[in-house]
């Protein structure tokens, strides 16, 4: 009768099986490893919030953006000039003899 | 030594050289991450990537797939490492997330693969399903090394937790005590864990078996 392969019965087999599974050679990641987490967490890196930070900070766009909201807000923005002095005519008021 | 010298010494060996020496070194690492010290995030990864690598790859099986784990849980400690308030040793959490991110993948490329057999059934495409590519353990390639190849193939059948105390414990070599820290247990379930498996593992092991 032909007997199998492998057939760790006893408690020595079964040690010498998780011998053999301690002795293995270890897996190791490939060379650089550290250089492909670093490139995976730029890739990750939040860009669509930093674009709006750098785009609100750029002073040129704060100011122009400052401009057309002067010039889109109405005439409440700018005072009207001082009232001029009527000048005197038929409705004028003579002056009291 | 490595576990005397300051971070920017410690880079290549990085290896610390007692388990309190180990503790130390861990802590301090920690609070020099905490303020975000690249220095230190690159001393962490060289100390742990074999290790994380290693889990990775004995619950998956497949280099790609354990490269991926390994670069994910790196990635995450770095952008959560100042949430984390030291309630576990860094090496526990590292584990921790070695192991459930394993068991993520694990779990999604199973969910992709029946979805691409239920789509090939419903001839919604006409692609041809392959099976992964099978990375046999290093060893198991090696001649005469076919009772290994049949544990290995039997350990990646034994449920996660199971899966997870004895690759921990045989391949990893941690404690009981480490090992219920990373699985948020006691060591007597370990134990239990422990025993169930290698009860499992020597009955498949001694049926005889013509395919695995």
């Amino acid at each position: 009768m032909s007997k199998p392969v492998l057939r760790p019965g006893s408690e020595e087999e079964w040690e010498a099986l998780l011998h053999q599974l301690r002795q293995t050679p270890p897996a190791q990641p490939r060379p650089f490893f550290y250089a492909r987490v670093q490139a995976r967490l730029a890739a990750q890196s939040p860009a669509p919030k930093a674009i709006l930070l750098n785009w609100v900070r750029r002073p040129a766009y704060v100011a122009l953006l400052g401009l057309l909201g002067l010039a889109m807000s109405g005439d409440g923005v700018v005072p009207p000039p001082p009232a001029a002095p009527h000048p005197a005519g038929p409705t004028a008021r003579l002056p009291a003899p | 030594m490595a576990c005397s010298l300051p971070l920017s010494f410690a880079f290549e060996s990085a290896a610390p050289c007692t388990a309190a020496g180990a503790a130390s070194a861990d802590a301090e690492l920690l609070a020099q991450l905490q303020q975000g010290s690249e220095a230190a995030f690159r001393t962490l990864v060289l100390r742990y990537q074999d290790r994380i690598y290693r889990t990775a790859f004995s619950l998956l099986r497949s280099a790609e797939e354990a490269e991926d784990v390994a670069q994910e849980v790196f990635v995450e400690v770095y952008q959560t490492v100042g949430q984390f308030r030291g309630t576990a040793a860094l090496s526990t959490w590292l584990y921790r997330l070695a192991t459930s991110r394993a068991l993520q993948h694990r779990r999604r490329s199973a969910a992709k693969k029946r979805f691409a057999y239920f789509t090939s059934l419903l001839g919604f495409d006409n692609q041809v399903l392959h099976d992964p590519p099978d990375h046999a353990h290093p060893q198991a390639l090696l001649e005469g090394q076919q009772g290994l190849h049949l544990l290995l193939a039997h350990i990646g059948r034994l449920p996660s937790q199971q899966q997870i105390a004895f690759t921990l414990r045989h391949e990893q070599e941690l404690s009981y005590e480490e090992i219920a820290a990373v699985l948020h247990t006691t060591t007597a379930a370990v134990e239990s864990l422990l025993f169930r498996a290698r009860q499992t593992l020597r009955r498949h092991l001694q049926a005889p078996s013509h395919h695995v």
